[in-house]
């Protein structure tokens, strides 16, 4: 059957074997489930609330702030503290020890003497502690390029260039937004229950969404303390083109590894949506309409997209070239007729770049906001679900699941030099994930478990002795190193996204895959690695403030407008 | 100082690592940490206790080989992290058993974690008996009867485990007040220590940002 007769009646989700590898995972965008565009959806149907209780910087930028958002049943404020830090004290790197501005995202509105606290404690980030009345931990540094030379401009009364605003993109970089219980901060699982926090990650996209506000306003304060009647502040449209910087290197790219069941829930929400839109019988004039001008808003944001990074611009390009494609397609293609979305989604499996196909996932689920927006809601773990092993399984059973899911993996020679090149660690230095080179560096025995596919094919090996009728129980307790991959295996056994189907440890792993997949579920945007290890984003560029929560829509807001101004 | 759940799991976790357990088993010791803490108990100073005194010791010493029926160590000493995974990888045997005794072994609170995996539509309860010390679990939580020092034992000579039909009622235990003293929090961070690799030449320049630009 040509896939173009196909009936739509049981679309499945893709195979995970398709969709687990680093290249297709590191070409993903933000989509309608991601969870700055969650959070932003709830701040609006819920009427959430924004006032700034406290502003009290000087001249020089240096004090604290309270920027607080009321919801329904709760308030949460982020308490911001100023720093004038000198040039040279500035970096990206997550270990840095100063910083031009230090957050935490207090439970509620903090008391004076709670601001006293924070203020002895948060300036300080990983060398300070918190409480758990404080729900995540965070810092930024301003853009040298654009911080001083946007508050020039203001304080003369002029507005910034366009163009300079768009080369850079954001005000402020965030180096780490903790949250979780770091630092002593309030466990997850203690505010889980809270409808707001449903779904992930929601209260470090608050801080985030609450930080660009800060940033936003500190640079107006500062041009109007310099300029006096002179200063203007930014116009509007303008201002929604910042959105926040981030530089994120190897400390987060273990994270989807050491979360299996979160990341399959990410994964198969979107799968899902996925499905759901291919299985449609017929799209209506107007979703079909909303769709194409999607696409053409695609177009913009793409446009807006730089990279130096020689892999990314290589798959910009390709991207740029399926925006065609997919335009040219469109043009003749009827998005009325019986199953579209799927026919079109088999065309773009031929004729589209991952980047391409990837991108077309996130805009197919555009006009479907009803349809899709509510597996957010699905897309929360908890990972203590698939730790218990289950002893009682047969040997027989876990080779069959061994095969099933690390197949690709069982295949490798992993007595080749390539296969095993990088050995994840972490430096006694920077008590930070490292990545090094198992030949040339001592660092082999401080390996964490990183890198499932080696392991898997270790335990395939183990367990040739086992008859198949052999409850693993035993084998465990002979083999305690196998503990962990066997427990991987399980939980991949029931959740099918949960494992990457690729060598995170070959000579060719590109971290910057790991980060732009958890990244893009972030929202995040305008992925530029600065190398193979380490990328930078923007968050919240052309979103609302929340100021204007309530009075301009949130929908659609990652997409510039077609007429060229923000979302 | 007060750590939040997750730094206890998370620190007991790269300590048992640090200790010589393989990381599946020092990912038993950190959730065993972080449920003791939540029923009241000083979960991180348990499993510090626990890594001092299994410190230098061959894993296959620790681990349950069978003797009769009763559960014991080569070395003499079982651990009850090894132990523990052991009994929770054997639950629907010790369920159709209904009983099990375990022989000398350390810091035997740390069973009461593991002893969660008997639990089922069948068994309501899980009674654990040492010394002057009785621990039930039932899937609210943990309830003990007995002094403090018999309850947080450093080991015992023998441990009675006994799966319940019938149901137990239990108040949900008062939140802990998640304090690590600041002798538990060295004793942990010189085991975790041993998981870090020194740094090097070649690893300074291999970080995530290192030698590049990021002032801009």
């Amino acid at each position: 059957m040509l896939p173009s007769d196909q009936t739509v009646a049981a679309i499945t989700p893709r195979d995970p074997a398709i969709v687990m590898r680093l290249a297709r995972m590191g070409s993903f965008h933000q989509c309608r489930l991601s969870f700055m565009r969650v959070l932003l959806r709830r701040l609006e149907s819920e009427h959430w609330a924004f006032d700034r209780p406290a502003f009290q910087t000087d001249a020089r930028g240096v004090g604290h702030a309270v920027y607080r958002m009321t919801g329904p049943d709760r308030a949460y404020s982020l308490v911001a503290f100023a720093h004038d830090l000198p040039p040279d004290q500035r970096s990206d790197r997550v270990i840095a020890t100063a910083w031009d501005a230090t957050f935490t995202l207090f439970d509620g509105t903090p008391t004076d003497a709670d601001i006293a606290r924070l203020s002895q404690n948060v300036p300080k980030q990983e060398a300070g502690r918190v409480t758990a009345t404080e729900i995540t931990v965070s810092r930024a540094n301003r853009s040298v390029r654009l911080f001083d030379h946007v508050i020039q401009c203001l304080s003369q009364g002029n507005q910034p260039d366009m163009t300079d605003v768009d080369a850079v993109g954001y005000l402020m970089r965030t180096t780490a937004v903790y949250g979780s219980g770091k630092l002593g901060a309030v466990d997850r699982e203690s505010i889980a229950e809270r409808p707001e926090f449903a779904a992930p990650f929601q209260a470090e996209m608050l801080t985030v969404f609450l930080i660009r506000a800060f940033v936003l306003d500190l640079v107006e304060h500062l041009a109007k303390a310099s300029g006096g009647d002179r200063a203007v502040p930014l116009d509007p449209s303008l201002r929604r083109r910042f959105g926040i910087g981030n530089s994120t290197g190897l400390g987060m790219a273990p994270f989807l590894l050491n979360h299996p069941i979160l990341l399959n829930n990410w994964i198969a929400a979107r799968e899902e949506a996925l499905a759901r839109i291919r299985s449609l019988p017929a799209a209506s004039e107007p979703e079909a309409a909303a769709f194409r001008k999607y696409l053409a808003r695609a177009q913009l944001h793409v446009a807006g997209w730089h990279t130096d990074h020689p892999a990314q611009t290589a798959k910009l390009k390709a991207l740029n070239t399926d925006l065609a494609k997919l335009t040219a397609h469109l043009a003749q293609a009827n998005l009325t007729a019986q199953n579209p979305w799927n026919r079109l989604w088999f065309w773009a499996e031929q004729a589209l770049s991952l980047e391409g196909q990837e991108l077309l996932v996130s805009l197919l689920m555009e006009p479907y906001g009803p349809l899709v927006d509510g597996l957010s809601s699905c897309m929360s773990a908890d990972e203590d679900r698939g730790f218990r092993i289950d002893g009682a399984m047969t040997a027989g059973s876990l080779r069959g699941l061994l095969r099933d899911i690390y197949g690709w993996a069982l295949d490798i020679d992993w007595t080749s030099p390539d296969a095993q090149e990088n050995v994840w660690y972490v430096s006694e230095e920077k008590l930070e994930p490292r990545l090094g080179k198992r030949q040339q560096e001592p660092v082999e025995a401080y390996e964490q478990p990183l890198c499932p596919g080696r392991d898997a094919a270790r335990l395939f090996r183990d367990l040739a002795g086992e008859p198949d009728a052999a409850p693993i129980a035993d084998f465990l307790l002979r083999h305690p190193q196998h503990r962990h991959i066997a427990r991987r295996a399980q939980i991949a056994a029931r959740y099918p996204y949960a494992e990457i189907r690729d060598n995170t440890i070959a000579a060719d792993l590109l971290p910057i895959d790991l980060l732009r997949a958890k990244l893009s579920f972030f929202g995040a945007c305008h992925f530029d690695p600065r190398s193979n290890r380490w990328v930078r984003i923007n968050m919240f560029r052309n979103a609302p403030f929340p100021h204007e929560i309530g009075t301009r829509p949130v929908a659609g807001w990652t997409y510039p407008d077609l007429d060229g101004t923000t979302g | 100082m007060i750590w939040s759940l997750n730094e206890i799991e998370a620190t007991c976790r790269k300590a048992a690592r640090g200790a010589g357990f393989s990381w599946g088993l020092a990912e038993e010791a950190g959730k065993a940490a972080r449920w003791l803490t939540e029923q009241g108990h000083p979960g991180a100073n348990l499993i510090a206790r626990l890594l001092i005194r299994h410190d230098g010791i061959a894993m296959s010493q620790l681990a349950p080989v069978r003797t009769e029926g009763v559960w014991a160590a080569p070395g003499g000493m079982l651990c009850p992290i090894i132990a523990g995974t052991a009994l929770s990888d054997r639950a629907a045997l010790v369920v159709n058993v209904g009983e099990l005794t375990i022989g000398q072994i350390a810091v035997p609170l740390v069973l009461c974690y593991f002893a969660r995996a008997l639990l089922g539509p069948d068994i309501q309860s899980v009674n654990l008996s040492w010394d002057r010390a009785q621990a039930t679990v039932t899937e609210i939580g943990l309830h003990v009867t007995g002094a403090p020092a018999a309850v947080h034992a450093e080991s015992t000579q023998t441990v009675s485990i006994k799966a319940n039909l019938a149901a137990f009622a239990m108040q949900i235990p008062p939140p802990s007040d998640r304090s690590v003293s600041a002798k538990t929090v060295v004793q942990l961070q010189a085991f975790a220590q041993r998981t870090y690799a020194p740094a090097t030449d070649l690893s300074r320049s291999a970080g995530a940002g290192a030698g590049e630009t990021d002032n801009d």
